[in-house]
């Protein structure tokens, strides 16, 4: 069974490869690159967990600076599924906390000649740099408050299997929350601008880095104006923290101003779909009843998603065609 | 008695509105005479046919890191550095460790300047014990020991009303304050400017509010006491339009400076996560670049400084949010000058001379800083012809880390005279 599966993504994918070695923005990614991964990773979804050989004898680290548990047991889950061998570091254990460089960390994994390695880290622009000192492919898994490039690819992905097109043109997204602290937003921000979509962000101004504007977004204070003729409603987490921090006073008073209920979602465009990259803080950022059964939820359609779009990314950086290679300069 | 005969330069000396070829004869060390075709019967001829001959720049704030911090720069690498700049003065700021908040400290930095014995160097002191903003350091002592100016740098002294009593203080013993103008509150972990680019790469951001409210609370405070203040680095349109409305005000008190990468460089160095260009304040977005660029060229700024701050490597190669702020300047400031203001126009050659030499100088009230006859002969020789390429590993300071680094600049120094001694010949430090 696994053989006909190969045998079908091969001739989906043909001989094409991608135009990047390393993934750790969006900027990077043609539109050719991406009309290739979502083709490929549709092709995943649908073989589902089955065993594969695709990148069998190739091995990926999954280092995370900054733990995760759902980022990090789903880039896990796809390599193994492709026949990869993996292994984990970071965390508590990391030798960052031992005040190696994160450069020296990551060329020493890169020396066991992993053919994958995710990074994930709490400060901006660490899998960029990473990247040019590796041999391996990096994929970022979330880096501060910059990207978070696969999902974002998940979310597109999701978004145009939705409305069953190429390009999200004449489409509006809505995206709701704390905008200056989301990787999410950066990485869904700039595949949302490259498949066409109208943007709208509603959130308290404290959570709106400086000149947000400037990607091409509209911006509103009122979350019920901007619901008005929705195609997708994108919700952002809102940590409890934050409130702390003094951006909003309180979880309950933004849930009451821009939490996203039965009620709000009824504004936006008939069959409006709600996403939200999680963890929901359910009855904050989404009302309860609206995350996993609301027919018009898609939010563990992106998890699901999300593996698919991984796959694809791994076997396309592991398996090369055009017989180019990754150059990279050690420190 | 030994004499040096400079022939044939182009004389750029501001102090005394000069800019011609001339002579310039050096005895004892002090400038002896500057006028023409003087006759060489002296031991020693430099000739600068096609040169600048300016007064030896004075820059207002370096780091030397010694003591405490060796391993980013000396006394002596500093000072080979500042030679290769044509700097033949340098105020050291007191961040080193110890703290330079005693006359012990200060008296060490003398000694050890003295047995290096390249250029002069002036340190400064604390304003607050261990630049903690609390307690105020003993400034006279400071004073007599041989500080000319007391500085938190790198600090602001954040709590109003003990800066208000340290400006009080200051203007009892007739001290300089220099004040790093920032706001913590507002910088809040910060690490660029805040704007577009920072936004583009998700990073903790300072905005230009955190320096204009700490500028206007410096401003206000020096005009209620009138202490001498001199605000150090300024980098917004915020700070320069409020100094210059304090100017227009009459406030004579009050002196400012740029630091040369200011005035040259925006925030868009940071992208792809330069550590480079971190550093405090931060390169900012190219509409504060602009309107300092107006206020150098008004008049508004007094000098122009490096901040020359050397770290080593290690520090450099962290995530950006983790890396040392600062940047090496030394050796390239007149190169930065030249390059970025009086080759498009801004100034001219005399008008950025004067910015680096006799108008710094006058701020600490020193003599130097000029080619008067009698002044000490200190004299840096320019080719302003000359483009090269900056490249960190060929620095004489310890700290690579040069925000300029691959960038082609136009100006150099050839010949340096400190204290009338010929220090540096055909760009190389003769010892």
């Amino acid at each position: 069974m696994g053989d006909a599966i190969e045998k079908s993504l091969r001739d989906i994918r043909g001989k094409r490869d991608v135009s990047f070695f390393d993934l750790y923005s969006i900027d990077q990614v043609s539109d050719t690159d991406l009309g290739l991964i979502f083709e490929i990773a549709r092709g995943f979804r649908s073989a589902k967990t089955a065993k594969l050989t695709l990148c069998k004898g190739n091995t990926q680290v999954n280092c995370f600076f900054e733990p995760s548990t759902r980022t990090q047991a789903s880039f896990d889950l796809s390599a193994k599924h492709l026949g990869m061998d993996t292994t984990n570091v970071g965390g508590g254990s990391s030798s960052a906390k031992k005040g190696e460089s994160f450069i020296d960390t990551v060329e020493t994994l890169d020396a066991y000649n992993a053919r994958t390695l995710v990074i994930r880290s709490s400060e901006a622009g660490v899998a960029e740099i990473a990247a040019r000192h590796v041999a391996a492919s990096v994929l970022n898994a979330g880096d501060g408050w910059h990207e978070h490039p696969t999902q974002g690819l998940l979310d597109a992905l999701t978004m145009l299997d939705c409305i069953q097109a190429d390009t999200l043109a004449g489409k509006t997204v809505l995206i709701v929350g704390d905008v200056v602290h989301s990787r999410v937003f950066g990485s869904l921000v700039r595949v949302l601008i490259r498949l066409q979509a109208t943007i709208r962000i509603a959130a308290p101004i404290t959570l709106l880095p400086a000149e947000v504007e400037q990607f091409g977004v509209t911006l509103f204070t009122d979350v019920e104006k901007a619901l008005v003729g929705t195609d997708f409603v994108y919700t952002l987490r809102v940590q409890e923290e934050r409130g702390a921090k003094g951006f909003i006073p309180t979880l309950r008073e933004y849930s009451k101003t821009f939490g996203i209920s039965e009620w709000r979602l009824d504004l936006a465009a008939k069959d409006a779909i709600l996403m939200h990259p999680g963890p929901v803080i359910r009855d904050i950022d989404v009302h309860s009843a609206l995350v996993s059964r609301h027919p018009q939820s898609r939010i563990l359609t992106q998890v699901e998603n999300g593996m698919a779009i991984r796959k694809a990314l791994l076997w396309l950086l592991c398996e090369r065609f055009d017989g180019k290679t990754k150059t990279f300069e050690r420190i | 008695m030994t004499s040096i005969l400079i022939q044939n330069g182009r004389v750029v000396d501001p102090y005394n509105n000069l800019d011609e070829i001339s002579d310039i004869l050096v005895i004892d060390g002090m400038i002896a005479k500057v006028t023409p075709e003087i006759a060489d019967e002296s031991d020693q001829v430099i000739d600068a046919t096609g040169l600048v001959v300016a007064p030896g720049l004075v820059d207002l704030q370096v780091h030397f890191r010694e003591p405490g911090r060796e391993d980013r720069e000396t006394i002596e690498t500093g000072s080979r550095a500042a030679l290769k700049g044509g700097v033949t003065t340098a105020v050291a700021m007191p961040n080193s460790t110890p703290t330079a908040d005693n006359q012990a400290v200060i008296e060490f930095i003398l000694k050890r300047a003295a047995e290096t014995g390249l250029i002069n160097i002036l340190p400064t002191g604390a304003i607050t014990s261990g630049q903690s903003g609390s307690m105020l350091s003993e400034m006279s002592e400071i004073k007599q020991a041989g500080g000319v100016a007391v500085t938190d740098d790198g600090n602001d002294v954040q709590n109003p009303a003990i800066l208000r009593r340290a400006m009080e203080y200051a203007k009892t013993h007739d001290m300089l304050i220099m004040s790093h103008c920032e706001t913590d509150s507002l910088t809040d972990g910060g690490v660029m400017h805040e704007g577009w680019v920072s936004t583009q790469l998700g990073l903790p951001a300072t905005p230009a509010i955190s320096e204009d409210l700490a500028v206007a609370k410096n401003i206000m405070l020096a005009e209620l006491t009138g202490a001498r203040l001199h605000l150090l680095h300024n980098s917004t349109a915020g700070a320069v339009a409020a100094i210059k409305s304090a100017k227009a005000r009459g406030a004579t008190n009050i002196t400012a400076e740029v630091s040369v990468q200011h005035f040259a460089l925006s925030d868009e160095q940071c992208l792809g996560y330069n550590t480079d260009a971190k550093m405090y304040p931060p390169l900012r977005s190219a509409d504060h670049v602009a309107a300092i660029v107006v206020a150098i060229k008004d008049g508004t700024i007094d000098a122009l400084t490096t901040d020359h701050a050397p770290h080593i490597e290690p520090d450099k190669l962290l995530p950006f949010e983790h890396a040392a702020m600062g940047s090496v300047g030394l050796e390239i400031s007149f190169a930065v000058m030249y390059s970025y203001l009086v080759e498009p126009g801004h100034i001219s050659l005399s008008e950025g001379i004067a910015l680096m030499s006799h108008k710094p100088a006058a701020i600490i009230r020193s003599n130097r800083g000029t080619l008067s006859e009698g002044a000490p002969a200190d004299i840096s020789i320019f080719d302003i012809k000359k483009t090269w390429t900056v490249d960190p590993m060929l620095l004489e300071s310890k700290g690579k880390n040069c925000v300029f680094k691959q960038m082609k600049l136009t100006g150099k120094a050839k010949h340096v005279l400190v204290g009338g001694e010929l220090q540096m010949q055909d760009e190389r430090i003769l010892r």
